[in-house]
């Protein structure tokens, strides 16, 4: 006898799901938004991160092309000219078109370095944590990297390749893997103790499942908040590298190296510094913001 | 006699203790020890015993969710201790456990729809289009309604919770269920319940159960053997109505007469026991319930007793044909609070039905 055989034991009328209208999917979103702060946050995120990719098509000028009027204040202030809305920097250059092709740049940096260090940082933080015989040799190997600052790994690497964006990207990216690894391995150790674990194994779970379906789906959300976290320190360390000549190369423009360029007409034209860190300050923000929610939203149990 | 579904012998489970940088082993827990026990089809098993005393062990050195250190365990004619690991992920179908807590077992980042049609797609006992009313069959099958597959644990509570543990385990259709104390984190409505269901199940699909408990009550209620366990070892092994009416080990007589009464009138019947449980890192020699029990004597402090037949049980006790004399047997198995007790489960069965 099966259990396909069995009627159904008698049963009291079904109720109707109260729920069961609202797809799981739009719960999600539902709950994302329900917080006007992180709200908010996003929606900035999304336009900054829109006027980034669309930066050729909306830029007003060439961010590049230098103009005859230098140190030209933002529009709002008395000598300035809705021709150049956030005026112009030492050399005459547009500011808003070099911060919306600088924002391109800072962004794209810091999400492919974050990604590399996310995605290398959490297999082996897992891994670690699934199997505590490598464990000893992967924290080791971790705590060798752990030792080298993200500056000086940029340093060594634009000394070895020139500068450019490539060698931060790279730079950043190994930076980040111990610190992740390290996140991930203790997260993943928690989540290896609980008794589902356990329950997927008396299923007969291969590791594979195991890992896949249960320890990096209920280590997930924790790592993400990491991530979101490391996202606005990589922008930063990025922002420091391109500062001290080491990203960018110009005439290019990246946030962090136009804050530098600004710093030599501080007195005269603080607005060419202060614009592009503003901006770096409002994505790092923006991103911790929206780290905190998304952590909210993966996790079901914190949903009401 | 039928042959049994489940066969174990001399099952051992201890772990080492591994101390400083080197990682020596400076001692070793002695969890199970020489455990030999054969189950038929259909049957339930309850083994208990006091906390520490190796029944959760026991259960998961069985299905190998912990390696076993020594011994066989058979389920047919499938030697489980010889599976490499690839047979025995494919045998774990025919062998499931339903774990003590039911907030803890279930993967809280999976719908229940998806925890019951995991092991079903896994042994290839749905495919993926069939897997939606197999598993829609499964939870009516453990009394829960059909739009709760769509819902993630944490929005159940703790009996729902178990019932669902309970479907997941009856997925792959089963023929043995270890049941790590299935009942003792609900309350007791609820463990009515989950009993009643259990039993249900057994009926209806001839599964046989290792229950381990430490709650006497519910033991007498489902179980139809009993195996008592002390400091890793099987100290008593009896039917369940032989055992409650004729305890041969001093130690199942104080587990009786220990057993929590909930009527506060009822004369106590108190068998002094005096100490804790000795560590299982240091057994003490001999018997290794000498150190606490009240009819000790010198043969007792050197002389391990094996586990023997002594009428239709089977005990590990020097005195056990003379026990029964003694004073301790005042304590009736039949005391009213465990009647009044079986009453209750019997009335929450009668009204669930």
């Amino acid at each position: 006898m099966s259990a396909t055989d069995i009627p159904p034991a008698e049963m009291p009328p079904p109720v109707p799901d109260p729920q069961a209208t609202v797809p799981a999917r739009r719960r999600w979103w539902r709950a994302l938004l329900a917080d006007p702060t992180a709200a908010l946050a996003m929606l900035v995120l999304a336009a900054i991160a829109l006027a980034a990719v669309l930066a050729p098509l909306i830029a007003p000028h060439d961010p590049n092309a230098n103009t005859r009027t230098v140190m030209l204040p933002p529009a709002w202030s008395e000598r300035g000219t809705w021709e150049h809305l956030l005026g112009t920097d030492g050399q005459g250059r547009d500011i808003l078109s070099r911060v919306l092709h600088g924002t391109r740049l800072t962004l794209l940096i810091g999400l492919v370095a974050v990604g590399i260090g996310g995605l290398v940082g959490s297999v082996l933080g897992l891994l670690s944590a699934m199997y505590p015989r490598i464990d000893p040799w992967v924290m080791r190997i971790n705590d060798m990297l752990l030792s080298f600052p993200a500056i000086l790994l940029g340093l060594a690497l634009v000394a070895i390749s020139g500068p450019g964006v490539l060698p931060v990207i790279v730079a950043l990216g190994i930076a980040s893997i111990p610190d992740c690894a390290r996140i991930a391995r203790s997260i993943g150790i928690g989540v290896m103790g609980q008794e589902y674990i356990e329950a997927g194994r008396a299923v007969g779970l291969s590791d594979w499942a195991i890992l896949r379906r249960y320890l990096l789906r209920n280590s997930i959300s924790s790592i993400m908040i990491f991530l979101s976290l490391r996202f606005g320190q990589i922008i930063l360390i990025g922002a420091a590298l391109s500062f001290l000549g080491l990203g960018a190369r110009p005439p290019a423009s990246e946030l962090g190296m136009m804050a530098a360029q600004g710093r030599d007409f501080l007195l005269f034209a603080p607005h060419i510094a202060a614009i592009p860190s503003v901006v770096i300050f409002v994505i790092v923000l923006c991103a911790n913001i929206t780290g905190d929610a998304l952590r909210d939203v993966l996790d079901p149990r914190l949903q009401s | 006699m039928t042959t049994p579904l489940l066969t174990v012998e001399g099952l051992t489970k201890h772990f080492p203790v591994r101390r400083g940088i080197l990682r020596r082993q400076v001692g070793t827990v002695q969890a199970v020890t020489d455990v030999s026990f054969a189950l038929q089809p259909g049957e339930t098993l309850a083994v208990v015993g006091e906390s520490g005393c190796g029944k959760s062990t026991l259960g998961r050195a069985i299905l190998r969710l912990h390696e076993p250190s020594a011994g066989r365990v058979r389920l047919r004619d499938t030697d489980i201790t010889a599976l490499d690991r690839p047979q025995l992920r494919a045998a774990r179908r025919h062998m499931q456990i339903i774990f003590q807590d039911p907030f803890g077992s279930l993967n809280p980042r999976m719908t229940v729809r998806e925890t019951l049609a995991e092991p079903l797609l896994l042994h290839g006992l749905a495919t993926p289009r069939s897997v939606r009313a197999e598993v829609d069959r499964l939870i009516e099958l453990c009394e829960l309604s059909r739009w709760h597959a769509e819902r993630y644990p944490h929005e159940f509570s703790g009996g729902q919770r178990q019932r669902v543990g309970i479907a997941r385990a009856l997925a792959t259709r089963p023929a043995l269920i270890v049941c790590d104390e299935p009942v003792s984190a609900l309350d007791v409505s609820v463990q009515a319940q989950i009993v009643n269901l259990l039993q249900d199940l057994q009926r209806e699909l001839g599964i046989a159960y290792v229950f381990i408990s430490h709650d006497l009550g519910v033991v007498r209620h489902i179980a139809t053997r009993v195996a008592v366990m002390y400091l890793g070892r099987i100290v008593e092994e009896a039917a369940t109505e032989a055992l409650f009416a004729r305890p041969r080990h001093p130690y199942t007589r104080t587990l009786i007469a220990s057993a929590p009464r909930p009527d506060p009138t009822a004369a106590r019947h108190r068998v002094p026991v005096r100490g804790g449980t000795p560590s299982a890192m240091a057994l003490p020699s001999g018997c290794a319930f000498h150190p606490r029990c009240p009819l000790a004597i010198d043969r007792c402090r050197t002389e391990r007793p094996e586990l023997r037949r002594v009428g239709q049980s089977r005990a590990a006790c020097h005195l056990a044909e003379t026990v029964e004399d003694n004073a301790i047997s005042a304590v009736s198995a039949d005391s009213p609070a465990l009647l009044r007790r079986l009453a209750i489960l019997e009335q929450a069965r009668a009204a669930a039905t």
